[in-house]
């Protein structure tokens, strides 16, 4: 018989800028802390071994996938997910073009593509199609072809520069 | 008018804000989630299941072994209305014997999922491990193992037919040539994997059933007769569909996990979830492709093809899948394979064979892909056989526009279409001349072999209940159906018996109701995926939704109109033929002003006003109608795709994608580029990554993302997609569906394209997938050629 699981790891977290104090199991995914905990659940789990980037959240601004990370690694870290990176009533140029270019169908890949994207945006305000698809290349979608999420980060960009904004990472 | 234009989705909003709600996204009150031990053997005997060491783990509510649930759950039988056809019935979970890897052999429940897996690790096993049986043409000889061996061999189907004068065609051609085509096993991989959520209310004694389904009806038909519990009835159960991330058919099946979780609610009084992990998806969703095609062709020598015989071989794996059993993938092979070519000689025997794997189902394209690899490629065979361009020997052989409507050699009717015109349009996109004119013969520049691929094809879609008869389905109706109403204040709402999952669904049908009915579309709400708002139907699978799902409301809103004209000139004091519906009001033709609002028709529909309704008129403005297409709508397009393969990679470039397609009448042409897009997508990554391998022990060597792989930003291109109209004259609304076209078409084209690159080397492409270790096997297979 193995190890009870009961021993829990306390962590302070920032998740969309709200404090979270909690005992967490220590092998409790950080997907599974902020689907089942938080429940936030815009996060999706799609492979669970690192590959398809549907759980991309961004960990202190950088990306990371959240079926890959413990929660209680996280002591002090600030996250951010997809219901974080806009709020009601602030514009969101990323979300628009996303919309306007039909660059999502079912829906389940698009957080992770967010997430994504403002990363690269926040680092490179004007990519070329070839770095959009490299940044892009580690998240998986399987109804659109990615045709029209090219088309959409490269008009999200654009939108940006004009209104002089970088995409903020909280 | 809305229908036409490409009007920004819907459902887009809550998707972006992470707000869909999904079915892992379900948070119950009490909820017990299941995990399932799975065999690690392809086939074997089981002697022995120990379940003690996991019952006792804290957390663990019971486990179940296929013995403990075959009172609970009935085994999955698929009916097939054909002679030659046997098949086991498939017990949710096993019960003697696994036949292959990931086929379960007992369920636990528990408080977490993290302790139902780390459960189903503690339940012990003894396998008796037989020999399996793998491979589709091995399993054919004498002496291969027997996936079943009470059925005496490894054929679950067979299929044979023939027309016309097969033997005059062959004996008088100029020209036989003989291939053989052979694809790969492929997975779906929708980016949400399966799951299901079972609410029992005891009180009521009713089953409320989330799944990430393509199929809620007939799922839910399906539970009523698989789970035996006393007073459940297919009356109290009801199917939801949630958010669902993609399907691509794989969700299109009913599953054992599914009966397991409906059951396992009624015993246990709590409500039960279950979601599987991506190596469950890989290791037992359905399967498909895995084809092996014998074509031989007579043709003449100006390039004409006079008469075909095939050999189709397909791997169905396990047991036949549920509803669409194994008969879909070799009867639709062979019943496709004509597709836009004038053959009147024809001759087929068809085979789905058993085997220790993963049963095989209706992916995308279902037979399409590798029918039309192997018709297409027997085109570019002929063109290079006898000197002649392939865009030109594909000319001589399609169907002109003169000839349609057009009756193919199986008896499928194809009533209107642009085979030739699609071609022309394609090959001018892709600028194919200019390519063909400075391609050196070595086809070699800069280290890159390039060329240049073409796939005309018509796809089968809208599949009525005829055709599903044609094909010995007896449980998937054909039919689907609309239940549109105007509410009292005016609003409207339509329950249709699809079920999206990701289309685009509430969009494009808004859009119709909005010009049927002649309001406002901020004003009609359209519901799917549940079985107790809307009437009975099929769902949404095999590039049915628009033909099908469009056709019930096509006809549900002329029944209503009729009401609402004859409500409206009771009120206007004007004949009803003479009532006009736009912008939400009715009014008197040539007298706008003459015009009353269509809440207030509702108002008095629902008696609501002092003036009331016509002499004779019944309360109520809703009306239910049914559509069941014709045997199939075809719709049609044409691929052409350039590309450059490093000569020392091996790796497969696409530069140029054009696709020109025909859906008929298109509602929203930005959400049917979009399908376009994906399906293309998944088309080339059939065509050049994707395999599930298993060894010759019948293990999967493919169960993760890492092995299986799909195709990224990297591998697909920009594409040029244009569209040309040829409405469907058969089906109402004139609508054919799109959802498929793409995979079809791309298999094919980018086949063709690696062919034709390699044609220099006078090497043979006729298997995919082309991956980077093939393509260099062929590149040095041809050097080593020249040098000799």
């Amino acid at each position: 018989m193995r190890e009870p699981m009961a021993q829990k790891v306390p962590i302070r977290i920032t998740v969309n800028d709200v404090v979270h104090a909690r005992g967490v199991e220590p092998r409790l995914l950080l997907a599974d802390f902020l689907r089942h905990e938080l429940e936030l659940t815009g996060t999706h789990v799609g492979c669970e071994h690192g590959v398809c980037g549907a759980c991309t959240v961004l960990v202190d601004g950088a990306t990371a996938r959240s079926c890959l990370t413990f929660a209680a690694q996280l002591d002090g870290a600030r996250v951010t997910t997809v219901e974080g990176l806009v709020r009601d009533g602030e514009p969101q140029p990323i979300q628009d073009a996303f919309h306007e270019h039909h660059a999502l169908q079912c829906g389940y890949c698009t957080p992770g593509f967010l997430v994504t994207v403002y990363e690269l945006l926040a680092e490179n305000p004007a990519p070329t199609e070839r770095e959009v698809r490299e940044a892009l290349a580690g998240n998986l979608c399987r109804c659109t072809g990615y045709v029209n999420i090219v088309k959409a980060v490269l008009d999200a960009a654009g939108r940006l520069r004009a209104a002089g904004l970088r995409p903020a990472i909280r | 008018m809305n229908v036409g234009r490409g009007v920004l989705r819907f459902e887009d909003d809550k998707l972006l804000k992470g707000r869909g709600v999904f079915t892992d996204d379900l948070h119950l009150s009490g909820l017990v989630h299941l995990g399932f031990v799975r065999s690690p053997h392809a086939h074997a005997r089981l002697r022995a299941i120990r379940t003690d060491r996991a019952k006792a783990l804290p957390g663990v509510l019971a486990v179940f072994t296929g013995r403990d649930l075959e009172s609970l759950c009935k085994p999955i039988r698929v009916e097939i209305l054909f002679p030659n056809y046997k098949a086991p019935a498939r017990p949710v979970v096993a019960v003697d014997a696994v036949k292959f890897v990931g086929d379960a052999v007992a369920v636990v429940v528990a408080e977490s999922r993290y302790v139902a897996e780390d459960a189903a690790d503690l339940v012990e096993v003894d396998y008796e491990p037989l020999p399996a049986v793998v491979d589709v043409e091995a399993a054919l000889n004498a002496s291969a193992p027997l996936a079943h061996p009470e059925l005496g061999d490894n054929v679950f189907f067979k299929g044979e037919f023939t027309a016309g004068d097969v033997e005059g065609a062959f004996a008088s051609a100029d020209l036989v040539l003989e291939e053989t085509f052979r694809s790969a096993r492929v997975a779906g991989v929708p980016l949400e994997p399966r799951g299901c959520v079972a609410a029992l209310d005891p009180g009521r004694g009713t089953l409320t059933f989330w799944s990430s389904t393509q199929i809620p009806h007939m799922l839910r038909t399906a539970l009523a007769d698989l789970v035996v519990v006393p007073g459940l009835s297919e009356s109290r159960i009801r199917v939801i569909t949630p958010e669902v991330g993609g399907g691509f058919g794989t969700k299109a099946h009913v599953y054992p996990e599914e009966v397991v979780t409906a059951a396992l609610a009624f015993k246990l009084g709590r409500p039960v979830k279950w979601v599987q992990d991506r190596r469950e998806e890989l290791l037992t969703d359905i399967h498909a492709r895995d084809h092996v095609y014998e074509v031989q062709a007579a043709v003449t020598r100006e390039g004409v093809l006079k008469g075909v015989r095939v050999r189709i071989l397909t791997n169905a794996g396990a047991f036949p899948s549920y509803p669409f059993g194994c008969t879909l993938e070799p009867t639709g092979g062979a019943r496709m394979l004509p597709g836009p070519y004038r053959i009147r000689d024809y001759a087929y025997e068809c085979y789905a064979i058993t085997t220790n794997t993963c049963p095989a189902g209706a992916y995308r394209g279902v037979a399409q892909p590798t029918a039309f690899m192997a018709i297409e490629g027997m085109m570019d065979r002929i063109g290079r056989a006898l000197g002649i361009d392939p865009a030109e020997v594909r000319l001589r052989n399609l169907i002109g526009p003169e000839e349609m409507p057009y009756v193919n050699v199986v008896g499928v009717r194809y009533d209107t279409g642009s085979y030739i015109a699609s071609l022309r349009r394609a090959l001018e996109l892709s600028r194919y001349d200019d390519v063909r004119a400075r391609q050196p013969s070595t086809r070699l520049e800069d280290g890159k072999y390039r060329g240049i691929g073409i796939c005309c094809f018509t796809e089968v879609s809208g599949t009525g209940a005829p055709g599903f008869r044609a094909r010995g389905l007896t449980r998937v109706p054909g039919f689907d159906s609309a239940l549109l109403k105007v509410e009292p204040t005016g609003t409207v709402t339509c329950v249709l018996s699809t079920a999206g999952a990701g289309q685009g669904h509430e969009t494009t049908f808004s859009q119709l109701i909005a010009d049927e009915l002649g309001v406002p579309m901020k004003d009609v709400t359209v519901l799917e995926g549940d079985t107790l708002g809307g009437p009975y139907g099929s769902g949404t699978f095999a590039s049915r939704s628009v033909v099908t799902g469009g056709g019930a409301i096509v006809r549900a809103a002329a029944r209503l109109r009729e009401k609402i004209a004859r409500i409206a000139g009771h009120l206007l004091e004007a004949a009803p033929a003479d009532i006009v519906l736009e912008a939400g009001h009715a009014f008197v033709r040539g007298m706008p002003s003459r015009r009353v609002t269509v809440r207030a028709i509702a108002e008095n529909a629902y008696s609501m006003t002092a003036k009331g309704l016509p002499e004779g008129e019944g309360y109520g403005l809703e009306t239910t109608d049914y559509y069941d297409p014709p045997l199939v709508t075809m719709a049609n397009a044409t691929h052409v795709v350039a590309v450059a393969v490093d000569a020392r990679t091996g790796r497969i470039e696409i530069e140029r994608y054009v696709v020109v397609h025909d859906c008929g009448r298109v509602i929203n042409p930005m959400i049917v580029e979009g399908q376009v897009h994906g399906g293309t997508a998944q088309g080339i990554g059939e065509a050049v990554l994707e395999a599930i391998v298993y060894g010759e022990d019948g293990q999967c060597q493919t169960a993760t993302l890492m092995d299986y792989l799909l195709p990224t930003t990297m591998d697909v291109p920009s594409m040029i997609v244009d569209h040309i109209e040829s409405p469907s004259i058969d089906a109402a609304g004139g609508f054919k569906g799109v959802g498929e076209g793409g995979v079809i078409g791309a298999v094919p084209a980018v086949t063709n394209a690696v062919a034709d690159a390699l044609a220099g080397l006078g090497v043979n492409v006729n298997r995919i997938p082309l991956t980077p270790d093939r393509v260099l096997a062929l590149i040095e297979r041809g050097a080593s050629r020249a040098g000799a």
